[in-house]
């Protein structure tokens, strides 16, 4: 998933785990039946609940708590395990890896709604075709289509049929997805897809009732109708949002839950205090959308917020220069997690321009004049250098060390090879000018960009910022007009196939690969490496690949952040994911704790 | 001593509109106070201006045919090149953030590092360059359609009295931006942008005035001796109607720092410079830790700067203006 950089935006888009609790004084929930055991959270903006529309995580993560896939991360396991969840077991997968087939848990139930004119309905196998239907479908502007793209027989097909003036026919079919029966889902693929497992967890396979798709047409973004432990209960788009326990689970009998199985350390932890209790434990969550990190912050110190990331600009207030949590608040029961993430940002060059792209020399001497020290420095330590594009934690990461390190000696030689000596156009005479689009212009950014900017200033060369909307900026890099651009990678699953996949070739942009890179070399190890199995050959052919691509220089790899965030005492269960989509049902509150904290830790107590 | 009386009379009574002006501003001490903080702000101007050009000329930014005139500069600058060098306002230091006032760092440092001070020196020259540049676009397009339609009248009026009043109607943060965003974000943005929305209300005024004016004696005298009308307009009328110019521009000078300000904290101002806007909307996330002098002193500058050219517009008013002077100031 594509993700604008910045510290706040990462605060923001852990939103799934960054709670909230009203103020004493503040509104209070008018149907105050079970109000204790509510979870008051930030979240960002939610664009929409339809499953095959959202690619941003704000929108994954409310999406996950309404509907649900065949399968879920355990939710305690490192490395990542992939567990059934609507899936009655894990698949059948033929010998070739090219049939899988599911069963699907039988008595589930999707919510009620009106679309289903008061009977009960049943989860089918049906479900999970329509759903990815939907995603071929073009009417539907689904941004998951890369997902199944030339994996599944006869789906392309249907893509390509859907894009006709008439309305799609669903009842097409597809040979690659078929119901077996009712219980019983079977997806046959054209070649081996060993990520596909992965896949199935996201929101883009989720179970959909075509009922509710035709009942409300358009309007099924804003009323989400899911099988899942919560259902919305109202939306106030960029304001508040709210979800209830689902009376259906209960009313069925449909019990999941909590893990019984956890790493080495999580009991002590205190998370397995928990295992095989009935999920959810919450009744509900309401989520504001609050922008503004010091409003957050301040929530947070004031008691009235639950769970909180931290912003650069309040890290020294809050971690000690040892990186534990500073003791006025570790005093108050706060509980700090630090994990590395699956993310990496990077400045990324444009290969269609026709400065940068053509000369590798410009691309390296850029590359060795970024200063990662200070850029560390400047987030506070909490982020890592990136040497490639593989991040750490993830098989293929290479901790080798970096090819074009920082070295302004070395920048200035490759500056001058490159044709622009001290900075200067050799021909033209006039300073070397380089655009930077971004896609946002918060304060934090743009203080960023000025450090960046004095970077390149050293070997004299000019970077001009230019400041977009995020809406602007995405569409700026599917035309292909950025010369270079800042942006942050969310893996969406744990593998380097999912980082590698934006030097492919043919996903140039508005495919993911917004550097329109392309190496036929390149393409090729990837077109091999995509269907091979998770074995050392392909761990290897993954490192290289990264070092091909550093050696390219179509990024200037920035770092790879690491997750800082805060809870107060009164949360438990909660352990850090990077794929949190779903976990909320494992949180559980203790609201008789957050009462006695609160009469302890008034706002007026903090300032002291 | 009828004589002498006379005299002195005849001196006294004979001060022109300025010289009566400068002496009742004088005798206010706000005023000269005010005059004052403008004058250091002024020269704080000019001296970020001499900062920001040295390391602009000197630097090899330019295009070849203005190489010669780099070589002079660098002949009278005595220096060799500042080719790796940076200006003071820029230079960061990551080790240095966040320094509190001190003798070294005058007004404590930001977060990458860099003086506070020497930003809100630059600081000035931008909203200086905002002042002035804006009234130079806005004052010859307000004096310039206020004179012909208020000396023309009948169609010529009616099309800038409808121009106006389309300006007018707009709300003008929404027309600056919409202004600003078709130039492109940056100065030039800003320029344009203050620029040709806040020339209404001057073009307005003179129009009343002109119309007044053209009906008097002297203008009557002139157009029987034959002069033309725009002789008459810009060599009779327009002398008299200068003090309202002055006045116009104390007063809109601040406005368009302010707006150069609120454009530049919402980001689509100035990029990049270390404009006063950008200052504080840079430094507003910090404030909570205690780290108040970035916004402390920005603040602080930006209400003596405005504060004090108020002050004097205001003055100014009274002074030049007798017919809204508040004072019983008579003698």
């Amino acid at each position: 998933m594509r993700r604008s950089p910045g510290g706040r935006i990462r605060l923001l888009a852990v939103a799934g785990i960054l709670l909230v609790s009203l103020p004493a004084c503040g509104p209070r929930p008018v149907d105050s039946v079970d109000s204790g055991n509510v979870l008051y959270g930030i979240t960002s903006r939610i664009r929409g609940f339809d499953p095959v529309k959202s690619g941003d995580v704000a929108s994954a993560i409310a999406i996950s708590k309404v509907y649900e896939g065949l399968l879920q991360y355990a939710y305690l396991d490192r490395p990542y395990r992939l567990e059934p969840l609507l899936a009655d077991g894990m698949p059948v997968v033929s010998a070739d890896g090219l049939v899988y087939t599911f069963k699907i848990r039988q008595g589930i139930y999707f919510a009620d709604d009106p679309c289903f004119n008061g009977v009960a309905r049943e989860l089918q196998a049906d479900d999970f075709v329509y759903a990815i239907k939907r995603v071929a479908d073009v009417k539907t502007e689904s941004t998951g289509f890369w997902a199944f793209n030339d994996r599944i027989e006869g789906l392309d097909a249907f893509k390509e049929a859907s894009s006709g003036p008439d309305l799609t026919d669903y009842d097409r079919p597809v040979s690659g997805l078929q119901a077996i029966d009712r219980y019983t889902f079977q997806i046959r693929l054209t070649r081996p897809y060993p990520q596909l497992l992965w896949i199935l967890t996201l929101h883009y396979a989720c179970a959909i009732p075509h009922e509710a798709v035709r009942y409300y047409g358009e309007e099924f973004l804003n009323h989400p109708v899911g099988t899942g432990p919560y259902i919305l209960k109202s939306w106030q788009r960029n304001y508040r949002v709210e979800f209830v326990r689902n009376p259906v689970w209960g009313r069925t009998g449909r019990t999941d839950r909590y893990p019984e199985h956890a790493e080495a350390g999580d009991a002590a932890e205190g998370l397995l205090e928990d295992a095989g209790q009935p999920v959810p434990f919450i009744d509900r969550i309401v989520q504001y959308v609050i922008d503004d990190a010091s409003t957050q912050w301040l929530k947070f110190v004031a008691g009235e917020v639950e769970s909180s990331g931290i912003s650069r600009d309040n890290w020294e207030a809050v971690i000690t220069p040892q990186k534990d949590l500073a003791g006025h608040l570790e005093r108050r029961g706060i509980r700090l997690y630090r994990t590395p993430t699956l993310d990496v940002y990077y400045v990324g060059f444009n290969m269609d321009d026709p400065v940068v792209g053509p000369n590798l020399k410009l691309r390296r001497a850029l590359t060795c004049a970024f200063d990662s020290e200070q850029w560390v420095k400047f987030y506070n330590d909490r982020i890592t250098r990136a040497r490639g594009p593989i991040p750490p934690g993830v098989a293929g990461y290479d901790d080798e060390p970096a090819l074009f390190p920082f070295d302004l000696d070395r920048a200035r030689t490759l500056l001058a090879e490159a044709g622009f000596p001290e900075g200067v156009d050799r021909v033209t005479g006039q300073r070397l000018k380089l655009t930077l689009e971004l896609g946002s212009s918060d304060s934090s950014t743009r203080e960023s960009v000025e450090l960046m900017m004095g970077f390149f200033r050293k070997i004299g060369v000019t970077l001009v910022p230019s400041y977009n909307n995020w809406p602007t900026f995405l569409s700026k890099m599917d035309r292909r007009q950025c010369q270079l651009y800042l942006l942050g990678w969310v893996a969406d699953y744990p593998d380097a196939e999912n980082f590698l996949q934006l030097f492919y070739g043919p996903n140039q942009s508005p495919g993911p690969n917004h550097s329109n890179y392309i190496n036929p070399e390149f393409d090729r190890l990837y077109e091999a490496v995509r269907t091979m199995p998770d074995s050392p050959e392909r761990t290897a052919r993954y490192r290289t690949m990264a070092r091909m691509i550093m050696d390219d220089a179509p990024w200037i790899f920035m770092h790879h952040p690491m997750d800082y965030s805060l809870q107060h005492r009164w949360v438990h269960n909660y352990k850090p994911h990077d794929f949190p989509y779903g976990m909320v049902k494992y949180y559980r509150l203790d609201p008789a704790d957050r009462q006695a904290w609160k009469e302890q830790f008034s706002f007026v107590h903090w300032l002291e | 001593m009828n004589v002498t009386n006379t005299t002195l009379r005849t001196e006294r009574g004979g001060n022109s509109l300025w010289k009566d002006a400068f002496r009742r501003l004088r005798r206010n001490p706000l005023v000269v106070l005010s005059f004052g903080v403008v004058v250091v702000f002024t020269l704080a101007a000019i001296y970020g201006s001499v900062v920001h050009w040295r390391y602009r000329i000197l630097d090899a930014e330019m295009p070849a045919r203005l190489q010669p005139v780099k070589q002079l500069a660098i002949r009278i600058l005595r220096a060799e090149s500042v080719r790796g060098q940076e200006p003071v306002y820029i230079r960061q230091d990551l080790d240095q953030r966040y320094q509190p006032p001190s003798r070294r760092h005058l007004m404590g440092t930001d977060g990458l590092g860099r003086d506070v001070f020497h930003r809100l020196v630059q600081g000035t020259r931008i909203a200086f360059q905002v002042g002035v540049i804006t009234s130079l676009i806005a004052i010859p397009i307000g004096v310039i359609l206020g004179c012909l339609a208020g000396y023309f009248g009948k169609r010529v009026d009616d099309v800038i009295v409808w121009l106006y009043s389309t300006f007018d109607c707009m709300p003008s943060l929404l027309f600056i931006i919409a202004i600003a965003m078709i130039a492109r974000k940056g100065l030039m943005g800003v320029y344009l942008g203050i620029g040709l929305t806040s020339w209404v209300h001057l073009c307005r005024l003179m129009r009343g005035e002109v119309l007044k004016h053209r009906q008097l004696g002297y203008v009557q005298a002139a157009r029987a001796l034959g002069a033309g009308p725009f002789r008459i307009l810009f060599i009779h009328i327009l002398p008299n109607l200068m003090h309202l110019v002055i006045i116009n521009f104390s007063i809109r000078f601040p406005a368009a720092v302010q707006t150069e300000v609120i454009m530049s904290f919402l980001g689509i101002g100035v990029q990049d410079e270390p404009s006063w806007g950008i200052m504080i909307s840079n430094a507003r996330l910090r404030l909570w830790e205690g780290i108040w002098w970035e916004l402390g002193f920005t603040t602080l500058i930006i209400l003596a700067v405005v504060l004090a050219f108020n002050l004097l517009g205001d003055a100014l008013r009274d002074a030049l203006d007798p017919r809204l002077r508040v004072t019983g100031d008579h003698d």
